[in-house]
C-alpha cells in the first residue's frame, strides 16, 4: 500500500470518527462509537494500524507519525464526548436539557367566579335537600309585589326603584308603574313554585335581579340573589337558624356563629337580618324570616296548616368576599385580565 | 333616627352601660349604626352623645325619642314616662277664630288645628336649642323650634302657620290646581300638580301637605298669633309628592311611615303647652278637628301554641303578656290560659295578626334563645338537567380556550341594533336606563360579547375569546305579551368559521345529541354574505353561527377575523342525552380507503357525505373529510377535488378485501350517478 493511500484512509477515518463522536446524542451512542473506532479488538483504528505493515518501510516512520496523530485526535474527541455526558453525573443526562424552562400550557378558558359561587351554593343547599328552581326575569307586578304582600302604596314599588318596561300607555319617559318589570328579587320564583306545587317544598332560586343603583365599587344595577324556601307542616325559626348555620359552616369551612337581628320584609313575619361571625367580625349575610301568612294565602295555602321559612343572600357579596374581589364592576366587565384569575 | 342620650333620659331611667343598650337595641330591631360624642362637627353639648339608629319602614313609631324610650323600657323592664299635658283655660274659642275644610280626605284622613294668640316670637331657651342641635336640627325661633322638638319627641310632624296670613281665616285641604306654584320655607319655588295635596287658605296654597310649609305663612318676628297643624297625611300621597318635587323633609319621612292617629292630639296639645311656656300667649279653647272619631282597633287572638309552632321554642305565658302590654297593647285576656287577646296600640300600624305579635314577643324575648340544632328531615334533591347541561357546555367552552363572561342584560340602542339574528321585532325597553343609555332588553348575546372583546382589545390588546350563558328576551307578537326568555350560550372568537363550528360540533357530541348538526345559509345584517348560517338539529332550530362583517367590526375597532355564535339551550336539551351509553366497539380490523373525487363546485360536502353514508350502510364506521383542491387547468372551470377517507368495518367478522372493494365501488357508483362526481386515479 502506498503511503498516500494509507494517509488518505487514515484521514477519512479520523474525520468520520471525530464527526460521529461530536454528534453522539447519548451515552449509548457514545459507547457504540467508541467500540467502532477505538475498540481494542475490532476497532477501525486497529484495522488501519494493521495496514501499516504493508506500507513501504522507508515510509513507515511517516505513516507511524500520521497514525499516532490520528489516534490522539480520536482519543481527544472520545474524551470530549465522554466529558460531555459525565457532566450530569453518572446518569449520562444531556446537559442541554433544562427542566426549569417554563412548560407549554394548553390554552384553556376560565369559568366566571359568579358561576363558581353559584355552583358552590347550589351544591351546599343540595346536600340539605334543596332543589334549584328558576323563573322569568321579566315579571308582572303580581309576582314581584302583590303575591309577596307588597301593597300598592309600598315604597318598594316606586318606579325609581324598579326597571319597569316602557309600553304604549306608559311612554318611555314617564316613570310610571308599568304592567311588566325586570324582577327586583328572586322571591318571585318562590311564588311561582308554590302556585304550581303543594307542600312540602324545598327549593332555592338563583338568578339575575335588577334595581336602579348607580354603579360603584359595591353597587351594580344587575346582581344575583340566592333565595331558599322551605314549606312543610311544622317548620320553625329554629329550623331556619339551623339550616343557615349549617350553610355558613359549609361555605366558610369552619364552625360559624350566627345571629338574628329583627328586620322588616313584607313577605316574612317575623323577619330577621342574618349575621355570621367571621374572623371575629359580625358580617351581614342576608335577610330571612318565616313566610308571611298573606303570602301563603296568595298562593292558596292555608297558613294554619303549613309554615315555612325563606331566606335570601346576595351572591356577589359572598363571591367577592371569598375571592378578595374589591370592585363589583369587575365582575361584569368581561375583562380577561380579571376573568383569567379564576 | 338620631337620638340624643340626654333627651332620651327624660322618658326612661337609662341603664348606665350605654354600649350594652346599643347592642340590645340592635338585636331587638333598632340597628345601631354609630354613636357620636361632642365635637366640632356636631352640636352636641358636654355629657351628651348622639346615637344613630336604623328604623325599618314598618316602625314609624320609633321616629321619636319616646318610641325609642319605650323599646328600652320594655327591654329592661322599666317604666316609660310620658309628659303630662295640661292647657290653661282660655276665653277665646277656636271655632270662632278658624275653620277648616277638608276636600281631600283621600290624602288627609284627619286634620286638626289649634290657635295660640299673643305669642312673642324670639329665640327658644337653651335646653331646647341644645336638644335640637344634638340631633342635627337647625334652630329657627321659639315657635318653630317647639314644633320640631315635639316632632322629635313623639314622631308626629307639626306645622305652625302665621294666623294673620291666613286669608278668610279658613284652611282648605285640597288638591293643587293647574299651574299653581308655592314658595316653600326653603325659599325655592315649586310647581304643583293636581295629584298633590296642599294646605291652602281661601286664596292660595300655603303648604305642601306633609312635606313643607310655605314662605308666605311662616312664623317670623312679627307673628303674634299662630295656627298649629297636627294632621295625618297618607304615605302614598306624601311619598309621590316628595318624590315629584325632589323635596324630602323630616315631616315627609315620618308621614311616609305613618303617624299615630290618636297620638296626634297629644302632640298638638304638647306643642301648644311648650309654646305658651317659652313664647307666652294663650291657647284658644278647643280644637278644629275634621275627624275626631278614630275607629277602635280589633283585638288579636294569640295562642301559646302558635308561638311555639312558629319559633320552635316555648316562651313563658307571663313573659308574653308582659312584653305585649309593655309595648302598649291592651290585654283583654291573658295568654296564661292558652289563648290571649290583645288590642294593639294605635301607633303600631304593623300589628294586625297573630304572626305580628309573635314577632314582637320573639324580638324582645331574644332571638338568641332560638336554638341552632333543630335539623330538618332529610329529603332527596336532584340536580336539574339544565344544570348538568350547562356544566357540560362550560367544560367544552373552557377546553376550547374560551372564557366565561357576564355582561349586562340591558344594552344601548346601538348595541341592540348591530346584530339581531333571532328576531326582527323591536327590543323591549325599560323606562329608566340601567347603565349609560342602556334601555333595550337584549335580543342576542352576540353584541354584548363583541363589546367585551372590543374592550379587551382597546384596554390591553388582548384577543379575548368569550362566552356567556344568559337569557335573551325575544319580544312577543304584541306589546302585551310577556317576552320569550330564551337561555342561550353565545360566544365570540378570533378564529375562522370552521374552528368555531368545530366547537359547536364538540358541544353536540358532549351533549349526546344524536342527530347531525346542519347548517342553512341565511341573510342577516352585520355578517359576511354567505357566511352566516342557521344551525339546525333535525328540524329544530339550534341557533346561529357567522363571520362578522368587517364593516360591523369597525364599529368596535376590532382587528382580524371574528366569528360569533349563539345556541338555544332548550333546543340543545330537547335532543341531548346527558347520560352517555356505551357503544360496542368491533373487535375486527377495519379497512381504510382514500377516495379522491372531482365534482362541480356547487356540490356541498354534506350532500357528498350523505351519499357516501347511504351507499355503504352500517359497515361504514367513519367518513372523514381530508381536503379540497382546485385545478381548473386539469379539471375544468367551476370544479373541485375532494379527498375523503372511508373507514370500513364489520362488527361480527373481518371485512375481506373483496367486500371492501365492493363497498367502495358502490360509493364510486353512487357519487357518479347522483352527483356527477368522478373518481380520480
Amino acid at each position: 500500500m502506498s503511503l498516500q493511500n494509507f494517509l488518505t484512509a487514515l484521514d477519512s477515518l479520523k474525520r468520520e470518527a471525530i464527526d460521529t463522536l461530536q454528534s453522539v446524542a447519548d451515552a449509548e451512542a457514545l459507547e457504540a462509537a467508541r467500540v467502532k473506532y477505538a475498540g481494542q479488538k475490532k476497532g477501525a483504528l486497529k484495522d488501519v494500524q494493521k495496514l501499516m505493515g504493508s506500507v513501504a518501510s522507508e515510509d513507515r516512520k511517516t505513516a507511524g507519525m500520521g497514525f499516532n496523530e490520528a489516534k490522539n485526535a480520536i482519543a481527544d474527541a472520545l474524551q470530549a464526548a465522554t466529558d460531555r455526558f459525565s457532566q450530569g453525573g453518572a446518569s449520562g443526562a444531556d446537559p442541554t436539557f433544562d427542566p426549569s424552562l417554563p412548560g407549554v400550557r394548553p390554552r384553556i378558558g376560565h369559568v366566571h367566579p359568579i358561576t363558581q359561587t353559584i355552583t358552590h351554593l347550589t351544591e351546599i343547599m343540595g346536600r340539605m335537600g334543596f332543589e334549584a328552581a328558576e323563573g322569568p326575569e321579566v315579571e308582572d307586578p303580581h309576582h314581584n309585589f302583590v303575591a309577596l304582600n307588597i301593597p300598592e302604596d309600598h315604597p318598594a314599588r316606586d318606579p325609581l326603584d324598579n326597571f319597569y318596561l316602557a309600553t304604549a300607555q306608559a311612554a318611555e319617559k314617564s316613570n310610571t308603574e308599568g304592567s311588566r318589570l325586570l324582577r327586583s328579587q328572586t322571591s318571585t320564583v318562590q311564588i311561582r313554585v308554590m302556585e304550581n306545587k303543594q307542600p312540602p317544598i324545598r327549593v332555592i332560586s338563583l338568578g339575575r335581579v335588577y334595581r336602579p343603583d348607580d354603579p360603584d365599587a359595591t353597587h351594580f344595577p344587575m346582581f344575583h340573589q340566592m333565595e331558599g324556601l322551605l314549606v312543610d307542616k311544622h317548620v320553625t325559626m329554629a329550623n331556619l337558624k339551623t339550616v343557615l348555620r349549617v350553610f355558613a359552616t359549609n361555605y366558610l369551612g369552619d364552625d360559624v356563629q350566627i345571629r338574628f337581628r329583627p328586620s322588616f320584609f313584607p313577605f316574612t313575619e317575623p323577619s330577621v337580618e342574618v349575621d355570621f361571625l367571621w374572623d371575629g367580625q359580625w358580617i351581614e349575610f342576608g335577610g330571612a324570616g318565616m313566610v308571611d301568612p298573606n303570602v301563603f294565602k296568595a298562593v292558596g295555602y292555608d297558613p294554619d296548616q303549613v309554615s315555612g321559612f325563606a331566606f335570601g343572600l346576595g351572591v356577589e357579596r359572598l363571591c367577592m368576599r371569598r375571592h378578595g374581589i374589591k370592585d363589583i364592576r369587575d365582575l361584569y366587565s368581561g375583562d380577561m385580565r380579571f376573568l383569567s384569575q379564576f | 333616627m338620631l337620638v340624643s342620650w340626654k333627651w332620651l333620659s327624660n322618658y326612661v331611667d337609662l341603664p348606665s352601660d350605654r354600649p350594652e343598650v346599643e347592642d340590645r337595641l340592635s338585636l331587638s330591631g333598632l340597628n345601631h349604626e354609630g354613636t357620636e360624642a361632642p365635637g366640632p362637627e356636631n352640636g352636641l353639648t358636654e355629657g351628651d352623645v348622639c346615637i344613630d339608629l336604623e328604623v325599618t319602614s314598618n316602625r314609624g313609631d320609633c321616629l321619636g325619642h319616646i318610641g325609642v324610650a319605650r323599646e328600652i323600657a320594655v327591654l329592661y323592664n322599666r317604666e316609660l314616662k310620658i309628659p303630662n299635658v295640661t292647657l290653661a283655660a282660655s276665653q277665646a274659642d277656636v271655632a270662632s277664630l278658624l275653620s277648616v275644610r277638608n276636600e281631600d280626605t283621600g290624602s288627609c284622613p284627619r286634620y286638626t288645628a289649634r290657635v295660640i294668640q299673643g305669642v312673642k316670637v324670639g329665640p327658644s331657651p337653651q335646653w331646647m336649642q341644645d336638644a335640637l342641635q344634638a340631633v342635627g336640627i337647625g334652630v329657627v325661633n321659639n315657635v318653630v323650634d317647639a314644633t320640631n322638638y315635639v316632632m322629635m319627641e313623639c314622631g308626629q310632624p307639626l306645622h305652625a302657620f302665621d294666623y294673620s296670613k291666613i286669608a278668610d281665616k279658613t284652611i282648605v285641604v285640597r288638591r293643587a290646581v293647574a299651574e299653581e306654584t308655592l314658595t316653600a320655607i326653603d325659599h325655592k319655588d315649586y310647581a304643583l300638580t293636581s295629584d298633590m295635596c296642599v294646605i291652602a287658605d281661601a286664596a292660595q296654597a300655603s303648604a305642601v301637605a306633609g312635606v313643607m310649609g310655605g314662605a308666605d305663612s311662616e312664623v317670623n318676628d312679627q307673628t303674634t298669633d299662630v295656627v298649629i297643624e297636627a294632621a295625618i297625611f297618607l304615605p302614598l300621597s306624601v311619598r309621590r309628592t316628595a318624590r315629584a318635587l325632589k323635596l324630602h323633609s323630616p315631616s315627609s319621612f315620618r308621614f311616609e311611615r305613618r303617624v299615630d292617629p290618636v297620638g296626634l292630639d297629644w302632640a298638638s296639645r304638647r306643642v301648644c303647652q311648650l309654646i305658651t311656656e317659652i313664647a307666652g300667649g294663650s291657647v284658644a279653647e278647643g280644637v278644629v278637628d275634621t275627624a275626631a272619631e278614630v275607629p277602635a282597633r280589633d283585638a288579636i287572638e294569640l295562642r301559646l301554641d302558635q308561638i311555639e309552632r312558629l319559633l320552635g321554642i316555648v316562651v313563658p305565658a307571663a313573659e308574653v303578656d308582659r312584653i305585649l302590654v309593655a309595648l302598649g297593647c291592651q290585654c283583654e285576656q291573658s295568654i296564661a290560659e292558652g289563648c290571649g287577646s290583645f288590642v294593639p296600640p294605635p301607633w303600631r300600624h304593623d300589628l294586625t295578626r297573630p304572626a305580628d305579635l309573635i314577632e314582637e314577643v320573639a324580638r324582645i324575648y331574644g332571638y338568641d334563645k332560638i336554638p341552632e340544632d333543630s335539623p330538618i328531615p332529610v329529603a332527596p334533591s336532584s340536580k336539574r338537567v339544565f344544570d348538568s347541561a350547562t356544566e357540560k357546555i362550560r367544560t367544552v367552552m373552557i377546553a376550547a380556550g374560551i372564557s366565561e363572561a357576564m355582561t349586562p342584560s340591558v344594552v344601548t340602542k346601538g348595541l341592540d341594533g348591530s346584530l339581531s339574528p333571532w328576531t326582527e321585532r323591536p327590543a323591549l325597553m325599560t323606562q329608566t336606563p340601567m347603565l349609560k343609555g342602556a334601555k333595550s332588553l337584549r335580543r342576542t348575546l352576540m353584541p354584548s360579547l363583541l363589546q367585551a372583546r372590543a374592550n379587551n382589545w382597546a384596554m390591553a390588546s388582548i384577543h379575548a375569546d368569550l362566552f356567556e350563558i344568559a337569557h335573551i328576551y325575544l319580544p312577543g307578537k304584541t306589546e302585551a305579551d310577556l317576552p320569550e326568555e330564551l337561555y342561550t350560550v353565545g360566544f365570540v372568537c378570533g378564529c375562522d368559521f370552521f374552528t368555531a363550528k368545530g366547537v359547536i360540533e364538540s358541544l353536540c357530541q358532549m351533549m349526546g345529541v344524536s342527530g347531525a348538526l346542519q347548517v342553512e345559509p341565511v341573510q342577516r345584517d352585520g355578517f359576511v354574505a354567505g357566511q352566516i348560517v342557521q344551525l339546525k338539529l333535525g328540524d329544530a332550530d339550534l341557533g346561529y353561527l357567522g363571520v362578522v362583517a368587517p364593516k360591523t367590526l369597525k364599529q368596535w375597532k376590532l382587528p382580524g377575523e371574528v366569528v360569533v355564535a349563539e345556541l338555544s339551550i332548550p333546543a340543545f336539551l330537547a335532543q341531548a342525552k346527558l347520560v352517555p351509553q356505551q357503544q360496542v366497539v368491533s373487535m375486527f380490523p377495519s379497512v381504510e380507503r382514500d377516495l379522491n373525487f372531482v365534482m362541480a363546485e356547487a356540490v356541498r360536502w354534506n350532500e357528498l357525505e350523505s351519499i357516501v353514508r347511504a351507499a355503504v350502510g352500517n359497515q361504514l364506521k367513519a367518513v372523514t373529510y381530508r381536503e379540497t383542491y382546485r385545478d381548473p387547468e386539469r379539471d375544468g372551470k367551476d370544479t373541485k377535488r375532494i379527498l375523503l377517507s372511508l373507514q370500513l368495518q364489520k362488527d361480527d367478522a373481518t371485512l375481506s378485501g373483496e367486500e371492501a372493494d365492493a363497498l367502495v365501488q358502490s360509493v364510486i357508483g353512487d357519487c357518479r350517478r347522483k352527483l356527477g362526481a368522478e373518481l380520480l386515479g
